[in-house]
């Protein structure tokens, strides 16, 4: 180096300058990429790279169809056609095409859509089907895009719609086993980061790609049997028509596994079309969300009570005189006449009050309902036959109802004199039949199911045979006594309606409802709670007729939506009669 | 008088040099100086440059072959799924039930086991 250049002022003062020029470019590099390094790196990587929702699919959800499965539920891809006003040219052909193709898809007055000043967003038709779609993409107009989006579909229509559910337009399921699987019916939803190119196609090249693969929603097969929920549909309808009843409600289970083989209501839905649903409590199910006072159904507990604990036996007798007091109160029967030394077999035949809170009262000491009888009834009713208690099933909205603990102010005699025929307590259809199978069928409490497996990559994976609650609810000798009496009271009080070589048999109910905290005279529910089969009970039905203001009678109004249902399902489960 | 033997380990390379005087090594004529191993270890960066860039090019090629399969998966899987629609509809028990053939049977009068 000259260093008689850096004695002149001017070259000194230069090569300073020119240091310290460099000093703040390193001072700037340095704190561009060591200091804000991070976020630099992050805002190159957002404009570089893309990350994209790889959506799961909805599972799907089957019913049984005899012995194969069909779909209840599914998915479909829609497409909704939009414009922007801004850049559209074509009019005249864009409204052509959409009213061609498009039909009744296109929104009312979209023609002025197309005129909107100032927008540049305008939907002209939602819910096109993928051919429809393509037929309009094909014309190729300016300023027309298309979204696509996912619907659910039920090709079997208004079939099982409560027990379904519907999904909103969020994509939540709602209700039925929409709403209560719908977390595992979503799936879960995949992710894919990464370098994409201008037309953002994703590249393989950088090294921060992501891809986690989506996870679909699980294949349901529920224990529906679409052929028998059709039935039982049918004669609700066939029901309502001729009751002139607003609710109708009916169950099929099978007590030996507790799978609900049909479960519906009216008024129902479409659950592809639950937008035009006026009442909401048209979403309800009834059958799970409506604990009401079963009435005289009950009876067929009460004496299983009694003959499980040996208090009765169904031959012994009481004196019936139409009326008994229970403290400050007298409880009278609806029939009258059938008075005198008759046998609680008899007092079950004519559904005579005074004989269940006879057998309520022998529970105990034989003159009042006293604490340890009302333990006994409570243990039975609440414990064993798991009456005003969840259930647990597959489905939103369930009620548990509610029984009295005699440990309770109110769990007084009166209560549970009651209790004896079905008033002062409140259960659920399904509470009655799943309790009433467990009676029937040798004393086993099957825990009530609407799931029978799922469809996986392996195929159909049916869930564990069923999930056994509890054994010894009743005694098997109990089961098969409870089963004779009913089956004789059926075929005494109502001979020759069921087909001969079967054991059918079953309880009416008629309960009042309470309107304005009072039990009203001008206002009943009817029901009828019933098993059928050859040598052992293969089905439990019960149904339930109602309606504001209006009388039913269970015998005249439920018995008979019983009788229909049953003597199809003989034919139906291929039932050979007893030799 | 002592008689001792040396042994020594000739490597077979030393015997043919030994063997072939006349062999000689190659010395190349041509001198490479700084500027020029610069300009070589460049040029060789370039070159392994370039066959980087064709790899990736390459790859990108592949990127857009399987977005175009993915598409194609996605259309028939979508059309897979209406045709799965339409199949459950035409086969619903309310379509069956309302068919031309369903219309024509009548309920049987009575049924019964045959022993």
């Amino acid at each position: 180096m000259n260093l008689e250049l850096l004695k002149g002022s001017r070259s000194r003062i230069l090569a300073a300058v020119i240091l310290f020029i460099a000093a703040i470019f390193v001072a700037r590099l340095f704190y561009l990429q060591v200091i804000r390094h991070d976020y630099y790196v992050e805002l190159a990587a957002s404009e570089q790279q893309s990350r994209f929702t790889i959506p799961a699919s909805r599972g799907l959800i089957y019913a049984k169809s005899g012995e194969n499965t069909i779909p209840l539920a599914m998915n479909q891809t829609v497409y909704t056609v939009f414009a922007d006003p801004q850049i559209v040219t074509e009019k005249d052909e864009i409204t052509t095409a959409l009213r061609d193709i498009a039909g009744g898809n296109i929104r009312k007055d979209f023609e002025k859509l197309l005129d909107v000043p100032d927008s540049r967003y305008q939907i002209l038709a939602t819910k096109l089907s993928r051919v429809q779609a393509d037929k309009l993409k094909e014309k190729n107009f300016s300023g027309i895009g298309f979204q696509e989006n996912t619907q659910r579909v039920y090709p079997e229509g208004d079939l099982a719609g409560q027990v379904l559910g519907f999904v909103n337009t969020e994509g939540v399921g709602s209700y039925g086993i929409e709403g209560y699987l719908d977390e595992e019916l979503q799936g879960q939803d995949g992710l894919l980061q990464a370098v994409t190119d201008v037309g953002n196609v994703p590249l393989t090249i950088g090294n921060n790609n992501i891809r986690i693969p989506k996870q679909d929603g699980r294949n349901v097969v529920l224990t529906i049997d679409r052929n028998i929920q059709s039935k039982v549909e049918d004669a609700l309808q066939a029901a309502a028509g001729r009751t002139g009843a607003t609710n109708v409600s009916g169950i099929v289970m099978d007590p030996r596994t507790g799978k609900v083989l049909a479960m519906a209501n009216l008024p129902s839905y479409s659950p592809g079309e639950y937008f035009n649903v006026n009442d909401v409590s048209d979403f309800n199910n009834n059958v799970i969300s409506g604990p009401y006072e079963p009435g005289s159904t009950i009876k067929a507990f009460t004496m299983a009570t009694g003959i499980d604990t040996n208090a009765i036996r169904p031959s012994d007798r009481f004196n019936n005189t139409d009326s008994i007091r229970v403290q400050d109160r007298v409880i009278s029967n609806a029939t009258k006449g059938i008075t005198g030394n008759i046998t609680f077999e008899t007092a079950m035949q004519w559904s005579l009050n005074t004989g269940f809170v006879t057998i309520a009262q022998r529970l105990g000491d034989g003159e009042q309902i006293t604490r340890e009888a009302r333990d006994t009834m409570y243990e039975y009713f609440y414990e064993r036959f798991r009456l005003g208690q969840s259930t647990g099933i597959q489905l939103s909205n369930e009620a548990a109802g509610a029984i009295v603990a005699p440990d309770q102010p109110t769990g007084n005699e009166v209560r549970y004199s009651n209790m004896s025929f079905g008033q002062g307590m409140d259960a659920t259809m399904l509470q009655v039949a799943a309790g009433f199978g467990a009676l029937i069928n040798g004393g086993t409490f099957y825990k009530p199911t609407v799931i029978d497996g799922f469809i996986t990559e392996n195929g159909f994976e049916q869930i564990e045979e069923s999930e056994l609650v509890e054994k010894g609810l009743v005694k098997p000798s109990t089961s098969t006594e409870i089963r004779r009496v009913l089956t004789d009271a059926r075929r005494a009080g109502f001979p020759g309606v069921d087909r001969a070589g079967y054991s059918v048999g079953g309880k009416t109910g008629t309960s009042q409802v309470i309107v304005d905290g009072q039990y009203s005279s001008t206002q009943t529910t009817a029901s009828y709670v019933g098993y059928g089969g050859a040598d052992t009970p293969e089905y439990v039905i019960m149904v339930q007729v109602s309606g504001k203001d209006k009388v039913f009678q269970g015998a005249r109004d439920a018995l008979p939506i019983f009788t229909d249902i049953s003597n199809w399902m003989i034919d139906y489960l291929k039932i050979q009669p007893k030799g | 008088m002592s008689y001792q033997q040396n042994n020594y380990y000739t490597s077979r390379r030393q015997q043919n040099w030994s063997r072939n005087q006349n062999t000689t090594r190659y010395v190349s004529a041509i001198k490479l100086g700084p500027v020029a191993h610069t300009i070589l270890i460049a040029l060789m960066i370039t070159v392994l440059g370039l066959i980087y860039l064709t790899q990736a090019t390459r790859a990108t090629g592949y990127d857009y072959e399987s977005q175009r399969i993915n598409s194609q998966i996605a259309e028939l899987n979508e059309e897979k799924a209406d045709l799965q629609i339409e199949n459950a509809r035409l086969t619903a028990l309310e379509t069956i039930k309302n068919s031309a053939v369903a219309r024509e049977m009548t309920t049987p009068a009575s049924t019964a086991f045959v022993e």
